[in-house]
């Protein structure tokens, strides 16, 4: 008897005393092998802003906050903030007892060397620092407080920390190793750790047992760099992938992974929205009214179901559902053909008239969803003549510089999946992707949310700015695309994610 | 002979130069690196592109950016990727060996398909036998090389799931690229072969062969072969060189690690050193297979020499 309460004493010693023993991967087993399209080159997050540096390095490393497929911010490294002085200074504190992959401590010298590391001279050379220009600098408290003071109170840092350029990163390990090695060696707090990375090929990681999170379930996770859709695709129907991350899989091909019996196609609205956004400066598409006759006269849904294959959403406003700042109670403007020729007569708009529809010329889907809107607007007396443009040029040249036709392609997400980003880019006065349009009501609106960081209050405003451009029919909003995964059956418990954010601690393999 | 190799050595250069500077120039019409960098970061300001442009060393005129382009060259630095900042030179390191061997065994594959057809058409010219090679061949020459790569992958990796359907991963993950290749070159070099032999066949020699009572394969393969070999060994060898260029699309289809790979990326993300690079390389590795085969030539027929 009293042997056994010994015995039973003893493990229970034991299963406390040592990391070892929770980290021991009694459920960790197998490997998932993933296909992503691109190779971001590095791994240091101040370098990069392509979503497949994220679909990688989510699992690699922990920003303070966290967000998951839920888009819901919860604790990262850092287990509680506050707001000071009005918003421009955010207190954190930080988990305890957290380790990075090398053994190095995470504490509050950490997170002052990461975000130092950002706005400093190395920061300055990669994409992310204006991001988060905002930080003035960051101040120690103690080991496990930390300050980021503010120039101007910024509602959207706490999503940006969750991600991208704020994910912590090890001060010892870069002093020591160099920038360069980091590139290609990199350590974080993250589920799993860094194995091998072989460029154009491919990076291998396996579990990190002592996260703090808990292990992840899965022992191994290969990524392969494989950019042809078709090969990606053959891939896993061969069995070599178990999974294909956006943006991959055409709509094209869904039918294809949808006929194997051992795959199968899981999507998440994603971050990407689609309109044609209107020259409001020149010609006919300087009405309002006509604006909306052309937006009545196209059928958006039977666009969703024929050549989108029913995977994007109907949007009323620049923005997917997802997004903050979405109002449920905007519904899009219905097909109707009888009511656009209406508008165009009230507007003096004779039947043949012409526009000039500019699009990306290597985006095949759009091409055919622009290819229906023209025969729609046919439909309604409008002749459309549709101008394929190489993408930089497109985005380089011919929008910034006004020199659109009445109608130009814009495709648009941010991984913050916040409104402002897009609202202000799309409609505040002199911004680069907005050539046409001066709005001093408008500037205002955008102006006044960037301060507030009373969540609640802004989503207001930025519903006002969205039912505001609608009304003013600012452009033609055509569909938020979804994010499409393809996936292998032997994959359980999988989460499709709408920002490529993929974190696979939860994922088994049989 | 010496003045002769100078002459020759200094078109070669001359050629490499006019090359490089061409694509140096060219790709910086094709976009801004920065912007590509830059997209879906949000509202890009153009401070943050001036400054991602200065990290890139894309403020300094095209001359200045040229100039440390070819004198990074000569210490075979090629600068550092644009995305990530990898080294280019070993992006090359990588991706050369594995388009190397690509090349070469799509050539063997052509060689050991091309022969033997090449003489069965020779054999039994204007017979149904030659008709039906030369329409293969046809078909082979008007096949787009992507659409056979697919089929292939199709039938042997999803149907029967014999082989990869892709990457580079030992012995069975070249068969399929480099048939597909192999079979795109088979189609020019069949006719060559067939050519090449007809006018073989039809000399004295041969005759005196077959007269002797020698055995059929034996006139073919011993005297008839050989006796052609030299042009078809020439051709064959600066096709090599034709073949590391045209690897795009296969390297692409199938993921492999290569040149081509490397330049469809470098392409896509406006990677100037990179694409600078592999292209530079390349035109190199063609210059030199033509300098060799010229010098070949010159050592042979004293005639070339003194042109």
């Amino acid at each position: 008897m009293i042997n056994k309460k010994g015995i039973h004493a003893a493990f229970i010693a034991l299963a406390m005393a040592g990391s070892f023993m929770t980290a021991a991967p009694a459920f960790a087993a197998g490997t998932l092998t993933v296909s992503s399209p691109q190779d971001p080159g590095s791994w240091d997050p101040v370098d990069t802003f392509l979503v497949n540096w994220a679909s990688v390095a989510t699992n690699i490393y922990d920003g303070l906050t966290y967000r998951g497929p839920d888009l819901k911010l919860v604790p990262g490294l850092a287990t509680a903030w506050e707001e000071l002085d009005g918003g421009k200074r955010l207190r954190f504190t930080l988990r305890e007892g957290v380790k990075f992959h090398n053994g190095e401590p995470f504490n509050a010298e950490a997170v002052k060397f990461t975000f130092d590391r950002l706005l400093g001279e190395e920061g300055s050379k990669g994409p992310q620092k204006s991001n988060y220009a905002v930080i003035e600098k960051v101040e120690i408290v103690d080991e496990k407080t930390v300050d980021l003071v503010l120039k101007t109170p910024d509602p959207v840092l706490l999503t940006k920390l969750a991600g991208y350029g704020a994910m912590i990163v090890p001060p010892k390990y870069i002093q020591e190793k160099g920038e360069d090695y980091f590139n290609a060696h990199p350590v974080g707090t993250g589920p799993f750790k860094f194995v091998s990375y072989e460029p154009k090929v491919g990076i291998k990681l396996e579990a990190f047992a002592d996260h703090w999170g808990g292990a992840p379930k899965l022992s191994n996770l290969n990524y392969r760099f494989i950019a042809e859709p078709a090969t990606a695709v053959a891939e896993l129907q061969a069995g070599r992938v178990d999974l294909v991350i956006p943006p991959t899989i055409p709509i094209g091909m869904i039918p294809t992974i949808q006929g194997d019996s051992n795959l199968e196609i899981v999507s998440s609205a994603g971050p990407t929205v689609y309109a044609l956004r209107f020259n409001t400066r020149d010609g006919i598409t300087k009405d309002p009214k006509v604006r909306k006759a052309l937006i009545l006269g196209v059928d958006r849904d039977t666009i969703i179901q024929s050549i989108l294959a029913g995977q994007a959403d109907p949007i009323a406003s620049f923005q997917g559902k997802l997004s903050f700042g979405f109002d449920p109670a905007m519904k899009p403007l219905p097909y109707d053909p009888e009511q656009a020729k209406a508008l165009l007569k009230e507007a003096g708009v004779a039947p043949g008239a012409s526009v000039q529809i500019d699009v990306r010329g290597n985006d095949a889907t759009f091409n055919e969803v622009v290819q229906a809107i023209a025969s729609y607007l046919q439909l309604i007396g409008i002749n459309a003549t549709i101008k394929p443009y190489e993408t930089n040029v497109l985005l380089n040249d011919i929008i910034p510089a006004g020199k659109t036709g009445a109608l130009f392609q814009q495709s648009w997400g941010g991984w913050t999946l916040d409104y402002d980003n897009t609202a202000y880019s799309m409609y505040h006065s002199g911004e680069k992707w907005n050539p046409y349009d001066k709005d001093a009501e408008l500037d205002k609106l955008l102006e006044s949310q960037r301060s507030i960081t009373d969540q609640a209050k802004r989503e207001e405003i930025l519903k006002q700015i969205a039912n505001y451009a609608a009304d003013r029919s600012l452009e033609m909003p055509l569909y938020n695309l979804n994010a499409i995964f393809g996936v292998s059956k032997r994959v359980k418990n999988f989460t499709p994610v709408p920002d490529s954010r993929l974190r696979l601690t939860d994922v088994t393999v049989e | 002979m010496a003045g002769f190799l100078i002459k020759r050595f200094l078109q070669a250069v001359f050629v490499v130069f006019v090359v490089t500077l061409t694509v140096s120039y060219a790709i910086r019409f094709t976009g801004d690196p920065a912007l590509m960098l830059a997209q879906g970061a949000g509202s890009v300001t153009e401070a943050d592109l001036v400054r991602i442009r200065e990290g890139l060393g894309l403020n300094q005129p095209f001359l200045a950016q040229y100039a440390d382009f070819i004198t990074g060259m000569f210490r075979l630095d090629f600068g550092r990727s644009f995305m990530g900042g990898t080294p280019v030179s070993q992006l090359i390191a990588s991706a050369l060996p594995a388009t190397m061997l690509l090349a070469f065994a799509s050539l063997i594959v052509s060689i050991a398909i091309s022969i033997p057809l090449g003489i069965r058409a020779a054999v039994a010219r204007g017979k149904w036998a030659d008709q039906t090679i030369r329409i293969l061949s046809l078909v082979g020459l008007s096949f787009p090389n992507f659409w056979l790569a697919i089929m292939l992958v199709l039938l042997f990796s999803i149907v029967l799931k014999w082989l990869p359907p892709s990457g580079m991963d030992g012995f069975a993950s070249f068969i399929m690229p480099a048939l597909t290749m192999g079979i795109i070159l088979t189609a020019t070099n069949v006719r060559l072969v067939r050519t090449a032999m007809l006018e073989t066949l039809q000399s004295q020699y041969i005759m005196v062969a077959r007269a002797k009572g020698l055995s059929e394969s034996k006139v073919l393969y011993k005297h008839a072969l050989r006796n052609c070999a030299i042009p078809l060994i020439t051709y064959f060898g600066l096709q090599f060189g034709g073949l590391l260029g045209g690897i795009v699309v296969v390297e692409l289809v199938f993921n492999w690690p290569g040149m081509g790979t490397l330049a469809f990326d470098a392409v896509a993300s406006r990677d100037y050193p990179v694409l600078q690079a592999v292209i530079t390389v390349l035109s190199l590795m063609i210059v030199f297979v033509n300098l060799l085969v010229d010098i070949a030539y010159g050592l042979v027929d004293p005639r070339i020499r003194t042109e």
